[in-house]
Formats: structure tokens, sequence, C-alpha cells
């Protein structure tokens, strides 16, 4: 290793005490703590299995909400990414769109589900705004960017034989860039699902509306069942998109040579 | 400028398909990639350009489907100047065949939707999009597929198909096009001379099915004599002569007298 590295390291380090102190990190108060976690994990596996039919539903309206929304934004987002693609659109639309999309997102998806309880009122619909919007900003950079690596050459043969833009974006664009779509929607599906457990906390529906109100009046117990629901979701989600990755998109990439796992 | 008697065409087939007169090109305007050529395709020719790379090869197709202007000098494509910006020009630019040297396919597509290409520029925008093909356009599409020998491949995506293979899918999508000329930038110069011989053998099939003018570039001489019925040699940017290779009939412009032998053994490259 270099001196310049050995500088650059302690001078992280100095950095990473200096603005612990100064935001108050107190390692003595998290080793006084344990104990207290001790009496809240003592609580949760005190279960009341009563309430695993309301959490089931619960998780049901998040996994609703999540996929509506992910739908909507990617639908959205198609159109939105073209325009926004450099080596398609022009200057003075892509600009802005990317500004736009930029802004959308600057904030987490809590953030906006706030702003859309106060538009459309408490409930889910709020909330599938929020997840909405939230993918449309991603979904769109995402797939602008891929836009933009693609090869150029079927663009070039393409236009000299007098395809129009409409055509190009058909046959040529959007067939080159899709491949990188499906992993990029299970993706931001998987994230939403998490998001969209939270979004509960704002009003904006879904299974986080359940746990936040009983971890405030201290009921740990039942706070406890409708978290493992959502770890169990996430998890099931996590697995099920690996399966449909395995299947669809290694054939896309490299013909039929899927590699076939050995255990 | 060559007047050789082409008889057995009917009186169309002496028209010239392409002209160029004087032309010069550069891609900064300061380094000339082609320097004062001239050339004349008569409809029917079977044409080869051969010369080392960097020679100006390329650039003379570009110029001559219109993806290029040059700095100076003209250009006509069946008399009209070629220019992508022209509506009028767009539209006959269709019967235009070109394949790049790259090949322009689209990888995650099929071999058909591929070749389906070459018809859109006579498909409405509602019908192009929702990719309604008429039934005659689809049955065109498997025709030509029979005849570059993909059609059992159809279904296939580009991006699992050989190097032969990709270039008939080429002159199939080239086909479709309808096209009265066909351009190809050393489109087998990849290949093993087999494959090069049969992709070459296609090509000469198709010819003759759709009484083709053909401009072929080639890297090999010995290629570019045993298929073109003329051959152009560029050496810098500067045409310096013209073969007629069924009356063995040698042209030259600058050079001076050169045999064939002597021409092969200038501009043949040692195969990649």
């Amino acid at each position: 290793m270099n001196p310049k590295n050995n500088l650059l390291i302690g001078a992280i380090i100095a950095v990473v005490v200096v603005m612990s102190y100064d935001v108050g990190v107190d390692p003595i108060a998290f080793v006084d703590g344990i104990p207290n976690l001790g009496i809240v994990l003592k609580e949760m596996t005190e279960f009341e299995s009563e309430h695993w039919g309301t959490a089931f539903w619960a998780m049901l309206e998040t996994i609703e909400m999540a996929f509506v929304g992910t739908i909507a934004g990617v639908v959205i987002s198609l159109p939105l990414s073209i325009f926004a693609a450099r080596n398609i659109s022009s200057k003075y639309v892509y600009v802005p769109l990317r500004a736009l999309l930029a802004a959308t997102r600057t904030f987490p998806s809590i953030l906006w589900a706030i702003l859309f309880v106060i538009m459309v009122g408490l409930g889910p619909f709020a909330g599938i705004l929020a997840i909405t919007l939230y993918t449309i900003g991603f979904i769109s950079k995402l797939q602008y960017e891929s836009i933009e690596a693609i090869d150029y050459d079927p663009v070039e043969a393409t236009t000299a034989i007098g395809l129009s833009k409409i055509q190009l974006i058909r046959y040529v664009i959007i067939p080159e860039s899709a491949p990188h779509l499906l992993s990029q929607i299970l993706y931001m599906f998987d994230y939403n699902v998490r998001q969209t457990s939270i979004l509960g906390i704002v009003g904006a529906g879904g299974i986080g509306f359940y746990i936040i109100n009983y971890i405030k009046f201290f009921e740990y117990g039942k706070a406890a069942v409708f978290m493992l629901v959502v770890l169990i979701a996430v998890l099931a989600i996590d697995w099920i998109s690996v399966k449909i990755r395995d299947r669809y998109i290694m054939k896309a990439q490299h013909g039929q040579q899927v590699k076939v796992k050995t255990n | 400028m060559v007047t050789q008697n082409t008889a057995s065409f009917s009186s169309i087939a002496t028209l010239s398909i392409i002209q160029m007169r004087n032309v010069s090109a550069s891609y900064d305007s300061q380094n000339f990639v082609l320097k004062n050529v001239s050339m004349n395709v008569k409809r029917g020719t079977n044409y080869a350009i051969v010369g080392a790379s960097g020679s100006g090869k390329s650039t003379l197709l570009k110029l001559m489907n219109g993806m290029m202007i040059p700095s100076s000098g003209v250009v006509l494509y069946n008399y009209q100047k070629p220019d992508l910006k022209n509506k009028e020009y767009k539209k006959s630019i269709a019967k235009i065949g070109y394949i790049s040297q790259t090949l322009g396919l689209v990888k995650n597509s099929s071999v058909l939707d591929n070749v389906l290409i070459g018809a859109l520029p006579r498909l409405n925008a509602v019908k192009s999009f929702l990719k309604m093909f008429p039934k005659d356009e689809i049955d065109t599409a498997h025709e030509v597929l029979n005849l570059v020998g993909l059609d059992t491949k159809s279904n296939r995506k580009v991006h699992m198909l050989s190097g032969g293979e990709k270039r008939r899918v080429a002159i199939a999508r080239a086909l479709m096009q309808k096209p009265d000329i066909l351009l190809a930038d050393e489109i087998v110069s990849e290949l093993d001379s087999v494959t090069a011989r049969e992709v070459m053998d296609v090509i000469k099939d198709a010819q003759r099915k759709f009484k083709l003018t053909a401009i072929m570039i080639h890297h090999d001489m010995n290629l570019a004599l045993e298929y073109a019925n003329r051959v152009a040699v560029i050496k810098d940017g500067d045409k310096v002569l013209e073969i007629g290779v069924d009356g063995e009939q040698i042209i030259d412009f600058q050079t001076g007298d050169l045999t064939q032998e002597e021409i092969m053994e200038m501009y043949n490259e040692p195969q990649k």
C-alpha cells in the first residue's frame, strides 16, 4: 500500500470521528440499551395469533398497491424514457424532462405519499400514486440509459432503409433496449413492496398502518405478527423474482445456454 | 468513359442507375477521403470495388445511398440527388438496398422481424406500430428467407445465428426492400473463403432473380474478379482503374497499361 492511500484512509477515519461526535454517537448508550431490546424481543415472542388474518389481508393490500403502482409507473415510463434519451430526442425535450424525472427521485416515496394524502385523502390510493411517481422517476432513468447504450449500427442501417422515427423506435430501439426491462421491473416491484409496507405510517394504506400504531401503543406482540408477515412476503417475492430472472432473462442474454444449477 | 455495349439488355438497362461526377468527400473538410472520383453505374451491372483499408471504399457507398453528402461534385441516383432530409428522396431510397459492414441487424429480434423491417417504408404509421403486416408482405418475407436458405430459422433470434447466417438475414432484409440496386460493404470479409462464397452465391441468385444492379465492396481481389463483371480499384481516395471482367478489357485511367495479374499483385492483400 502506498503512503497516499494511507493518508486517504486516515483522513476518512478522522472525518468519521468528527462527524460522529457532531451528531452525538454514543457507544455507551448503545451497550446500556441492550437490555431494553431484550424486553421488546420478549414481548414480541408473545404472538397474538388472532391477528394473523388481519395481517394477511393487510399484506395482500400492500402487495396489490405495490403491483398497481409499479405497472402504472412502468407504462408511463416507457414513452418518457424515449423522450428523455439523448440519442433520439431533441435537447429542448430531454433537458427539462430529465430535470423533472430527477426531481421525482429526490424524495423517498413516503414524502410523496404525504403530499398525495393531502391531495386525495387517506387510504391506499394515495400510496399507489406515491409508488407510481417514484417508479416513473426510477424506471425512466434506467430505461433512457439503456436506450442510450444501444448499438448504433442497426439505427444507422434502418435509417438508410428509410424508416420513420416511430418505426425506428418500435422496431429497433425498443427491442434493443428491452432485455433489461424485465429485470428492472422485478427489481422495482421488489423495492416497492418494501416501500409500500411503510407508507401506512403516513396514512397512505398498507400494512405499515398497523405496525406503526401497535408500536406506538407498546403492543409489540401484535406488531411482531405484522412484521413477520412482511418478512415472509418480501422473502417470497424475492424468491419468485429470482426464479423469473433465471427462466427468462438468462435465456434472453445467452441464447439457449441457460445455466443449470447443480444442487 | 466506358461505352461497352450491353446489347443483351433492354433499352432501360443502358440507363445509368448511379452517376458520380468528380466527387470529393471528407469527414473533417481537411483530409479528403475521396478525390475527384467519377463513376457511371449502368443498370444490371455487377460492380465490385476493391482497395486497401482506408482507401475510401465505404465512403463511396455512403455517398451513393445519401448517408453522406459530397464536399464537391455530384452523385445522382436515378438522376436525382441523394439527400436524406428530402422527403421525396427518402421515399425513393427505399429502393436502395444497403448492407453495411456491421450489417446493422436488430440482435434481439427474430429473423423474420428483421427481414420485415425492409418492408416498413411501404407500411403506414399505425399499421407498422401495431406490427400489422399485410399477408402478402409476410409471404414475400418467407419467400426471400427461402431464397437465402433461412426459412426454417425464421423465428430464431438474430444473436443466436452464425456469421454466415447473419449475412443471409441482412441480404434478405435488403431484398425485402424490393430494391433495384444492392450496395454491400465488405460483408463477406470476415468469413472463411468457403462461407464467403456461399454468401456470394446467395447474392448472385438473388441478383438473377430480381434483376438487381449490385455494387459490392471487396477486400479480396479474387472474390471481386470471380463474381463481378466490372471492378473498380481505389487507392488513396482516387479511382485508379476500372476493369471489365467480361470482355477481359482493361481500362486504365492513370497508371498506364497493366495486366490483370499485375493488378491483382498490387491490390490483393493477404487474407485475414
